[in-house]
């Protein structure tokens, strides 16, 4: 139940997103983010979707260590 | 291979060079997620550590925290009710006292798998003749759906929908946790949920440290080196290692959300105990979507699953340094654990250079 599912949005209408994780689809819920559009990636737990992910975890790792 | 590929490597091969590398005194680092554990377990990520890091387990999997009374009542409803319960797959094995959610449904209670609270909502709407309670478990990052479930039910005008509720914050026990260990792996998605605040305060009113990271191979190898170069320094710190996700102020919408239809209330968590303020229950004003209020749930007197071994180890953890090398991975990987634990996981991998990213890399 934990586990969180990073996902591309294909669709949004009314609060619901199509989204698509490694070729699955499924409705979630993306009331709690505003301003999602197609394309974007978001973070799902629990069937909604909790954040949008803005970046991918390679330029992540470079930018955390860059900092250090 | 592209440039951001290369660099990546390099920051990636920087990082397990600072870990491998690491010879100073003995550094205890708290994985406070179930997810976290089970992803570092998988990934053979201890194999990696020198002696001198110890990853301790916390209590981080809302199912294990969720204590027996909570199934009995549950069960209660189902049996003495003849309410459906739709539930998350991982506690229909939990034990209760007697018997677990799957038992119970062998014996005829009706109990529904379901992927989020919202598809209980829409059970509840196309059952109108069954009387449904969700069983609303979780910390920050579940407790939302819930509640977002709540308001469906309402806007659909279902009075056949409640909640059983056990959810739990994370606030409180990051402070009854925080002897056990030198810093944290904070939650990532709780820290999508709450945002950052909280472990940037901790930081200077308790001197606790730590970092908010994510789940992939990348990601925790970067977290676990920034806690190493961190500490090095010498003063206590806060890194969030998740931009990509995790934020200074979390999730306003959901924040509210929660703030509206739940309050804080003592909550027991298996193994640890009570702690203060560390649930949420629904305000009186949900009162009709409370199955305890709608139901007058009686009070439960369940007793643990002795097999179930996490408790001894957090309480361990947290109380007794000694037996910290009861570490729960370290158990998770033997035998010892029940049946139905959802912490069980197949043997590590090892971890490589390549393909660790995950699956939405462009
Ligand atoms: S042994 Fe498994 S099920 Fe029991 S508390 Fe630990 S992780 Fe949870």
């Amino acid at each position: 139940m934990c586990v969180g599912l990073p996902a591309k949005v294909v669709s949004i209408k009314n609060g619901t997103a199509i989204v698509d994780a490694s070729g699955a689809r499924r409705e979630v819920s993306a009331e709690l983010l505003d301003e999602l559009d197609p394309g974007d990636y978001v973070m799902v737990h629990a069937g909604i979707a909790i954040a949008k992910i803005t970046s991918d975890d390679k330029e992540e790792t470079v930018s955390v260590m860059d900092q250090l | 291979m592209t440039n951001t590929t290369e660099k990546m490597n390099q920051s990636l091969q920087e990082a397990r060079d600072i870990i491998t590398g690491y010879r100073g005194p003995k550094l205890r680092i708290m994985e406070v997620c179930g997810t976290h554990t089970h992803e570092i377990f998988r990934l053979g990520i201890r194999q990696l550590l020198p002696e001198s890091i110890e990853l301790i387990s916390g209590p981080g999997c809302p199912v294990c925290v969720t204590p027996t009374d909570f199934i009995d009542e549950a069960i209660w409803l189902a049996t003495e009710k003849q309410v459906t319960i739709c539930t998350f797959g991982d506690l229909v094995r939990v034990p209760g006292t007697t018997q677990n959610l799957g038992e119970a449904r062998a014996a005829g209670a009706n109990v529904q798998v379901v992927y989020t609270p919202l598809d209980a909502v829409t059970y509840a709407a196309e059952h109108p003749s069954e009387a449904v309670a969700f069983l609303s478990v979780g910390f920050e990052t579940t407790t939302p759906a819930a509640c977002l479930a709540v308001k469906r039910a309402m806007a659909q005008g279902l009075t056949n929908f409640s909640l059983l509720t056990a959810n739990k914050t994370m606030d409180q026990a990051y402070l009854a946790m925080a002897d056990a260990c030198d810093a944290y792996l904070y939650p990532g998605h709780v820290c999508a949920i709450a945002g950052t605040a909280l472990p940037e305060q901790l930081v200077h009113t308790h001197g606790i440290s730590g970092v908010a990271t994510g789940f992939t191979a990348s990601e925790l190898l970067t977290a676990l080196a920034v806690i190493i170069r961190k500490q090095a320094a010498g003063k206590p710190f806060f890194v969030n290692c998740y931009p990509r996700v995790v934020t200074h102020e979390g999730s306003p919408a959901a924040q509210k959300l929660v703030r509206t239809l739940m309050e804080p209330c003592d909550a027991e968590w298996r193994g640890l105990g009570t702690i203060p303020q560390s649930g949420l229950q629904l305000r009186a004003d949900y009162g009709q979507f409370d199955a305890r209020v709608k139901y007058q749930i009686p009070a439960m007197h369940g007793h643990g699953n002795p097999a179930c071994r996490c408790g001894d180890i957090c309480r361990a953890n947290a109380r007794r340094p000694i037996a910290r090398s009861l570490a729960k991975s370290a158990i998770l990987s033997t035998r010892s654990v029940p049946a139905w634990c959802p912490m069980k996981v197949p043997a590590p991998h090892s971890i490589s250079m390549e393909g660790i990213s995950d699956v939405h890399r462009s």
